[in-house]
């Protein structure tokens, strides 16, 4: 656990470091826009400190210059451009992040592979390249530009501010300087409150969603008013444990707050004092210098505050960033498969398999997947292997597409083990047929066309034709061009196969591998299925895992295994 | 990924689906209707408000005094005092914490009334179905947009209601110095605080759509290349699927970018709007054109002026954010107000005792735009009897489930329950006496106890133990630390596949319902679980009617008669 926040802390550490390159512009312009700030309050406090004067020395107002009154607006402009190209920069900053860690991520689950789906579910992995990302916009685009601003803006505030009057700027500093201890005092309090509730509170947070979902379990079970009115009582109390939370953490905020007032009420308080004693000299330039000043420098105040605020309102976008992290951090690192030394191809036709005594264990506390398996298949023969799920059979097809690697022993094509192939030169060499085969958002071509993308439309339809395809295609609404897949078009698990068996054609690879492609067809549609892959069959090496008692239509050898060990042998295997 | 062996209409119809079943609503319409809901708190609502109110004001009075404090100087007197300035200090850090307590208070409880109204219409309307449907994630995007609408009162009423109240401050204040200046500061504020808002919110809204859609496009795409990892890895086509992705991502950000830009348009327009305003205090401070303004006047007006701006700055976010809040109440005020059970039929009588379920010529489908699930489905299942429902995927097994629950309604045809017409028995009585176990039966984060009592909730101690026992689950939870009381799921322990459906399943049995539906209660268990799994139902189910639905039988389970299911109809198998 302490490792796991080592790391979620050093991720943290890296990720600022890049947001802070990337928001630089985000806070030279913060920085300008202050200082525009400081410049106006300069322009807007001249004004109305000469009018002052002019009313104690009577003069008429038409004496005042006009000048700092057309400054003021000339800086505003600046300034408003200045916050635009800022906003600006830090939504840029933001999406940058994003595309930078969405590629990450990414790259990671490729990386991972199948592997990945059996530790965690594709939803939840989608997720966090999707959801999770997202919502680490604030923590690029907010939080580490302010992160930065907080304590350079006030000080950069505070140097003309003590230049001017230097009892104000001291004033101004040691409440801006309490801020960051109320911040750390409040925040540390509102921690532990959330801490002692953190358990209930998920739970209760959690509550609402997870009777959503269950919605038809309840109401089936008749317990549905029940169920709100339980509903009711948890919001209640969830409402009333955030709220012991928020008592906590908004005493940070008004401690913001009350430092601002302070410093307001004390500079002016002090400033209108030594404004009277001056009076009585009657109008002088000290009179119009102490008015202008006091004017400058309330005017500052809610500009010294800001930077400060912001900060406080970013806080809420780091702990997004944690929670991110966490589930980042569970990725394995991306990296490009290491192309193995000596990487070498095979001959694309005529393949012959064999596995040496490989041994293979997913996770020590099951026992081992597969224990000491032998068998060969020669160049364009058939193998089926069966037996109960959970005996091996998908581990093995796994490793043939060197998704995973023996633990000991070794797999060979043609001789050559498995993992000195080039990778692209494997994945040529071999189709495979699973048990769902996975339709991808998009048109029913493009489907197929994903074996071989630079197909051309004669080879498409021979492998449409091949695969029984065609014969399905009158009933869907647009013909090949059907979109298919999520919001698609539904089709069933029989020409779902259909589709696989096309890409396997288009694909024309040597070596195919059926993972049990009916286990979850009728018999009828199990048949015919069967007899499109008996054609796919023909001249390539086949490895076919099933438990199908429709196998007979396959002639071949055939290897039973039980328990990750080979039970029985027919033929030659 | 399509995930071929579920039932087919996916979220995506499910949703269009309760948009045509409702008249379309508009943004407005939909966010009126979550704001009626909330009448009960709307007295605390106003106080939050006045809250906000009486802060504004002082905070806008401490500004004001401030400069006043420091400027009345030249008049050789104190007119405003150090105890005053105290007072409206102390009073505006005070009221202005008490506010923002008082309105997160008010929003949590008008929150939580929302959760529960909208629970309340999931459970009485369309959701049975949905929920059947498996559209969980349908669901859990519809929990975000409740979760979204906080923002209504916090982010745009309580900003919208300060401002209202600032700008008459602000023109009376200014009006009693020159008319001209107030209706000139008034109209800049007005632009500020509504125009500059509204106009965002508009222009936004279009594009917040389009995001919606880009950001559904990058999420498919995602789900796509997670769940096609073995093809993608088997066809070699990493380059390819990434780049399509990364383009999904592109357009996604290239559209956030656009928006961002926007807003960084309108934040400049509205301080722009500010910035002239305070132009034209200090031209009539120098007495410029015929603004005259007296120097006193002059300073109490700009303090009081950019302190009015900077609190119209919230109502810009505010407008950026309107469109969001606007769709997310629609889609919530859509799914909780429509769904087919308004046009059920107002059932009154209880379910009979006898069990004998007779189903002739049933006709239904999802919705008018798909195809016909049953097409004459006929089917006599005997009290007592232990049935199988065969089919391959797709074939509307589980619409028979949802038919028999009254979670569906057919078209045309007769299904009664011991001679009495399903449709004319009260869903809950019917529903006392079928029970359902599926795998969409959830389980929830919630303890073990919790989870087993929503099937019989005065079941006793030993009536737990004993369903637990049937279900072959017992050992298992007695080893369990905190044992029946275990937490389940998020924030507890997990339990595995087998063991999640064994409670399950003592769920289902601790009911005492005399008809068990078992809907593929045994999917995404291995073999030997499965196995086992089933030969557990075959002794703890006795006496009781079971339907077994299944794609296909392992071979361990004793039965009366099997069913096949195929184009919309039912045919004997052998038993």
């Amino acid at each position: 656990m302490s490792g796991n926040k080592a790391a979620i802390r050093g991720w943290t550490r890296t990720q600022s470091r890049l947001g802070r390159q990337a928001a630089r512009p985000v806070v030279a312009f913060g920085l300008l826009s202050c200082l525009l700030g400081v410049g106006q309050a300069w322009c807007v406090a001249s004004v109305l400190g000469h009018a002052l004067v002019g009313l104690v020395s009577g003069a008429g107002a038409n004496a005042l210059a006009l000048w700092p009154v057309f400054t003021f607006a000339v800086l505003a402009f600046i300034r408003a451009l200045i916050m635009a190209l800022s906003d600006t920069a830090a939504a840029k900053a933001g999406i940058d992040a994003r595309r930078r860690l969405r590629g990450e991520v990414l790259a990671s689950i490729l990386t991972g592979g199948p592997a990945l789906l059996r530790k965690t579910h594709s939803g939840e992995l989608a997720n966090i390249a999707v959801d999770r990302v997202e919502a680490l916009d604030g923590f690029f685009a907010r939080w580490v530009p302010a992160s930065v601003l907080w304590y350079m803006a006030p000080i950069l505030i505070l140097l003309p501010v003590g230049f001017i009057q230097p009892y104000a700027a001291l004033v101004l500093g040691l409440c801006g300087a309490s801020v960051p201890f109320g911040q750390a005092l409040f925040g540390i309090g509102a921690a532990m409150a959330s801490r002692n509730q953190f358990l209930a509170m998920t739970r209760l947070q959690a509550r609402f969603l997870d009777r959503v979902k269950g919605i038809a379990t309840i109401v089936l079970a008749g317990r549905a008013d029940d169920e709100t009115q339980r509903l009711g009582q948890a919001a209640d109390e969830l409402r009333q444990r955030t709220m012991k939370v928020l008592r906590v953490a908004f005493l940070s905020s008004a401690s913001i707050d009350c430092a601002m007032v302070i410093a307001l009420v004390l500079i002016a308080i002090m400033d209108g004092r030594q404004a009277m004693a001056l009076l009585s000299g009657g109008a002088s330039p000290a009179l119009t210098y102490t008015l202008t000043s006091g004017l400058f420098v309330l005017l500052v105040i809610p500009e010294f505050f800001a930077p400060l605020r912001g900060l406080a309102l970013a806080y809420q976008d780091r702990a997004h960033a944690q929670g991110a992290a966490t589930a980042i951090l569970d990725l394995p690192e991306a990296q490009q498969r290491p192309s193995p030394e000596g990487a070498r191809t095979v001959s694309a036709s005529g393949i012959m398999i064999s596995l040496e005594d490989v041994c293979f264990t997913w996770d020590p506390a099951r026992g081992p997947a597969l224990d000491h398996v032998s068998f060969t298949v020669p160049a364009g023969e058939t193998l089926i292997l069966a037996g109960p799920s959970g005996s091996g059979k998908s581990t093995i097809m796994e490793l043939l597409l060197g998704f995973i690697q023996p633990d000991s022993g070794s797999v060979r094509l043609n001789g050559a083990p498995l993992e000195s192939i080039v990778p692209d030169s494997l994945s040529r060499m071999v189709s495979w047929i699973g048990q769902r085969p996975v339709l991808f958002a998009g048109t029913l071509k493009d489907n197929i066309l994903f074996a071989r993308t630079d197909a051309d439309e004669a080879d498409l339809l021979a492998a449409v034709k091949a695969a029984a395809v065609d014969q399905f295609l009158p009933s869907l609404p647009d013909g090949l061009e059907t979109r298919i897949g999520e919001g698609g078009f539904g089709l069933s698990g029989g020409q779902a196969q259909r589709i696989a068996i096309a890409r396997a054609y288009l694909k024309n690879a040597p070596i195919l591998l059926l993972d049990e492609p009916t286990a979850h067809l009728d018999p009828a549609t199990e048949k015919s299925v069967f007899e499109s892959l008996q054609r796919l069959a023909l001249r390539r090496t086949v490895v076919l895992a099933t438990h199908s008692a429709a196998v007979h239509m396959f002639n071949g050898r055939r290897v039973d295994l039980q328990a990750g060990h080979v039970a029985a042998r027919q033929g030659a295997a | 990924m399509t995930p071929l062996d579920q039932t087919p209409p996916s979220p995506v119809i499910a949703t269009s689906q309760v948009e045509t079943g409702t008249p379309v609503l508009t943004d407005r319409q939909a966010i009126m209707r979550i704001l009626g809901l909330w009448h009960k708190q709307v007295p605390r609502l106003l106080i939050g408000v006045m809250l906000a109110l009486v802060a504004l004001c002082l905070g806008l009075v401490l500004m004001q005094t401030s400069g006043l404090r420091l400027a009345s100087s030249v008049l050789g007197e104190v007119v405003i005092t150090t105890a005053l300035l105290r007072w409206v200090g102390g009073g505006r850090v005070i009221l202005r914490y008490a506010e923002r307590l008082f309105t997160h208070d008010a929003m949590f409880r008008a929150l939580a009334d929302l959760r529960v109204w909208f629970f309340h219409s999931l459970a009485q309307g369309a959701a049975a179905g949905l929920g059947f449907r498996r559209a969980g994630d349908m669901l859990s995007r519809l929990v975000s947009d409740v979760g979204t609408l906080d923002g209504l009162y916090l982010r745009i009423l309580v900003p919208f209601a300060c401002a209202c109240l600032t700008l008459p401050i602000l023109v009376f204040q200014l009006g009693q110095q020159s008319i001209l200046l107030a209706v000139l500061v008034g109209a800049l504020f007005a632009s500020s605080a509504f125009l500059v808002p509204y106009l965002i919110a508009r222009s936004g809204r279009a594009e917040g759509e389009r995001l919606g859609k880009s950001l559904a496009a990058l999420r498919i795409g995602v789900l796509d290349l997670v769940g096609g990892l073995r093809e993608i890895r088997a066809f070699g086509a990493e380059g390819r699927i990434l780049s399509h992705v990364q383009a999904d991502d592109a357009s996604l950000l290239t559209g956030q970018m656009r928006l961002a830009r926007r807003a960084a348009y309108a934040n400049a327009s509205a301080f722009l709007c500010g910035q002239a305003a305070i132009f034209l205090v200090l031209l009539a401070a120098a007495g410029a054109f015929s603004l005259h303004v007296s120097a006193l006047a002059a300073v109490g007006s700009l303090f009081l002026t950019v302190a009015s701006f900077e609190s119209a700055a919230a109502l810009t976010r505010a407008g950026l954010q309107a469109g969001a809040m606007g769709a997310a109440a629609r889609r919530v005020v859509e799914v909780a107000a429509g769904g087919p059970s308004a046009a059920q039929v107002e059932a009154q009588t209880d379910a009979p005792t006898g069990t004998h379920i007779h189903l002739e010529g049933v006709k239904f489908r999802w919705s008018p735009q798909r195809p016909l699930v049953f097409d004459g489905l006929t089917l006599d299942i005997p009290a007592g009897a232990r049935v199988a429902i065969l089919g391959p995927s797709g074939v509307g097994k589980s619409s028979l489930a949802a038919l028999l629950l009254k979670a569906a309604i057919p078209e045309a045809g007769s299904m009664t329950l011991g001679g009495e017409e399903i449709s004319h028995i009260r869903a809950d009585s019917l529903r006392r006496r079928i029970a359902w176990l599926s795998q969409a039966t959830h389980l929830f984060d919630d303890t073990i106890r919790a989870n087993l009592l929503l099937g019989r909730p005065d079941a006793t101690e030993d009536d737990l133990w004993k369903a637990l026992d049937d279900a072959a689950v017992a050992d298992v939870v007695k080893n369990l630390p905190e044992g029946l009381d275990t937490w389940l799921g998020e924030g507890g322990i997990k339990l595995s596949g087998g063991q999640g459906r064994r409670i399950a399943l003592a769920r289902t049995l601790l009911t005492q319902a005399p008809i068990l539906i078992l809907d593929e209660p045994a999917t995404g268990l291995d073999a030997q679980t499965e196995q086992d799994f089933l030969r557990t139902l075959n002794t703890v189910t006795e006496g009781r009617t079971v339907i077994l639905i299944a794609h296909r039988l392992t071979g361990v389970e004793s039965l009366d008669r099997i069913w096949r299911l195929s184009g919309g109809k039912a045919a004997a198998a052998a038993a």
